[in-house]
């Protein structure tokens, strides 16, 4: 294609050993990410889609297969820099966060580990990171138990902002929060996109932030890719059961959304399939 | 009350007292659910949604430093007149829930079969195990289980957590309440099982009649399962009406806001959120129920 992808998998595999059985959580996975697009993966609890996460993060090194960034294969032991480069925002920050440690603290501590800035310069730069992700800076000395979900998991953005990421792996980073908070989080995460030209890799089971978010979604059923393709295609005609599935589940508001489920779920009704939602 | 409300709340008003002051949570609300209506209340955290399900379960009168005042009327019962014991008898009887996390819910340490039975005996005490058996499979079938048997004998964590679901709603159900809460149940599950589980507990509630409160903080998720929605904002119910009225034409500032907020299968873009507005304090707003 044109520019040279910022994140690519090979045939990526993973197996796990349950006592005797081996299970094969991610099953050869291939991929091409670009700078400053956001990937969508989606796809139900136990379809791999977190252990790819990891992967990329390199805390499991994959059973074959290899990562590369930048066109330069990852190594299984990542260095400080790689680790500086692909940041990582998980679904739960109060389990993320150190809980004695104040915003300030965790904050500081990814920029001495990873030595942006001087001694002197650092508090400053963790007053303008809270600014940044829309805290008053007066939080800088709160623990997060403090905190309410919305403002932690903007904390947990700022930190993995701290450094100079270039790749941010976001685990279902709204699925705990109401729907105003997810909706304010979400604006924030994609205007530090355009703001930064961070590339995101956006891991989620609800299809409607998808919607608005990815520019690419993969699908993910039982550790195998099924499906990828640009977000508006997706939509608009899934080529697999699987993804007709998942978008026909996604609870809706509107007429226009139902029907869109509708024709999606047209096809399934058809095969004896999953039962239609509005029967 | 009426012999055609399940459950009745006239100007409910809580506050919570600590060493700091008193912090009030519910500003007087009113609530009613007719026998057999399925009804949503819907709400932020810290509405106030899940203390009022408590309010009604009778577990927050236990709790000395909380301020209840008003009425609730469940099975034609005043909860505030009753008694502690007399409270807890109806809990699992003419009450139940269900809850968020179908897998902490349950017992980890008793299989299904004896956290039936347990529940069994609340209702019939001196159940014998044959029957309680007999009436936990034949529930189970009703949530869709085919393999009755393995189910029976397994402990939670050897079920996945939409099996465990059902399960609990089986539970919750099996007593014939008149009364069931549930408290954002699925949103612990993937979207598809979440879908499924929605779905199964529509169709059952519907054929036994039950009344139900459901509690979630997103609308979209009651859309298909409620007959009226309440919406709470700080304690105060802002809007209330038949469902499909309030999808419709929301008329309050903050029901508008939180239609807004659900992002859109259709696309659209990430939805523009303005800050916390004083319309958000406007009167309530009840929409005619042309049915009534």
């Amino acid at each position: 294609m044109t520019a040279q992808p910022i994140l690519s998998a090979h045939n990526l595999t993973r197996d796990f050993r349950v006592g005797k059985r081996t299970i094969r959580a991610v099953d050869d996975i291939s991929f091409d990410v670009q700078k400053g697009e956001c990937l969508a993966i989606v796809g139900e609890s136990g379809s791999g889609k977190s252990t790819v996460a990891n992967m990329i993060l390199g805390i499991h090194p994959p059973t074959s297969g290899t990562l590369s960034f930048h066109g330069e294969e990852l190594p299984v032991k990542r260095t400080l820099l790689h680790r500086e480069k692909i940041q990582l925002v998980q679904q739960n920050p109060l389990s993320s966060l150190n809980p004695r440690r104040s915003i300030a603290a965790s904050l500081r501590l990814a920029l001495d580990v990873h030595k942006h800035g001087t001694r002197g310069e650092r508090p400053q730069m963790v007053q303008k990171l809270l600014e940044e992700v829309g805290l008053d800076p007066s939080f800088a000395n709160r623990s997060p138990s403090a905190l309410s979900g919305g403002q932690r998991q903007r904390v947990a953005i700022a930190r993995a902002l701290a450094c100079q990421s270039e790749v941010v792996v976001l685990d279902e980073p709204t699925s705990a929060l109401d729907v105003l908070v997810q909706a304010r989080i979400l604006r924030l995460l994609d205007d530090l996109r355009t703001m930064h030209g961070l590339t995101f890799i956006f891991i989620t089971h609800d299809l409607s932030v998808v919607r608005n978010i990815a520019d690419r979604v993969a699908v993910f059923q039982y550790g195998k890719l099924v499906e990828l393709a640009d977000t508006e295609a997706l939509f608009e005609n899934p080529t697999e059961e699987y993804t007709r599935s998942l978008i026909s589940a996604v609870p809706v508001v509107s007429t226009e959304e139902v029907e869109l489920r509708g024709r999606l779920s047209k096809t399934e009704a058809a095969d004896g399939g999953v039962e239609s939602p509005g029967a | 009350m009426s012999a055609d409300l399940a459950l009745s709340i006239r100007n409910l008003a809580l506050s919570f007292k600590s060493w700091s002051g008193t912090s009030q949570v519910l500003h007087g609300i009113d609530l009613e659910i007719k026998r057999g209506e399925r009804v949503a209340l819907v709400g932020e955290s810290g509405s106030g949604k899940s203390v009022t399900a408590r309010i009604i379960l009778g577990t927050l009168h236990e709790l000395k430093s909380a301020r209840i005042s008003g009425e609730v009327w469940v099975a034609g019962r005043e909860m505030s007149s009753l008694s502690q014991s007399e409270r807890q008898a109806l809990r699992g009887t003419d009450i139940s829930m269900i809850f968020q996390d179908p897998t902490t819910a349950l017992n980890p340490v008793y299989t299904i079969r004896q956290q039936f039975h347990e529940v069994l005996m609340r209702g019939d005490p001196k159940i014998s195990l044959s029957t309680a058996e007999q009436r936990s499979a034949d529930i189970l079938r009703e949530v869709s289980i085919t393999d009755t048997e393995r189910v029976l004998e397994s402990y939670p964590f050897q079920l996945s957590g939409g099996m465990n679901q059902r399960v609990m709603i089986g539970m919750a159900l099996i007593n014939e309440p008149q009364l069931l809460l549930a408290d954002e149940p699925g949103t612990a599950l993937d979207v598809t099982v979440q879908a499924q589980t929605l779905r199964l507990m529509r169709d059952l509630v519907r054929q036994h009649g039950t009344s139900v409160l459901f509690i979630s903080h997103n609308l979209g998720v009651v859309r298909e399962f409620a007959d009226r929605i309440y919406v709470i904002y700080k304690g105060r119910i802002v809007e209330t009406g038949p469902a499909a009225s309030i999808f419709d034409d929301p008329r309050h500032a903050y029901t508008k806001a939180l239609l807004a907020a659900i992002p859109r299968l259709t696309g659209g873009g990430i939805p523009e959120i303005q800050e916390d507005s004083e319309a958000f304090f406007d009167p309530m707003v009840t929409h005619e129920d042309v049915s009534a």
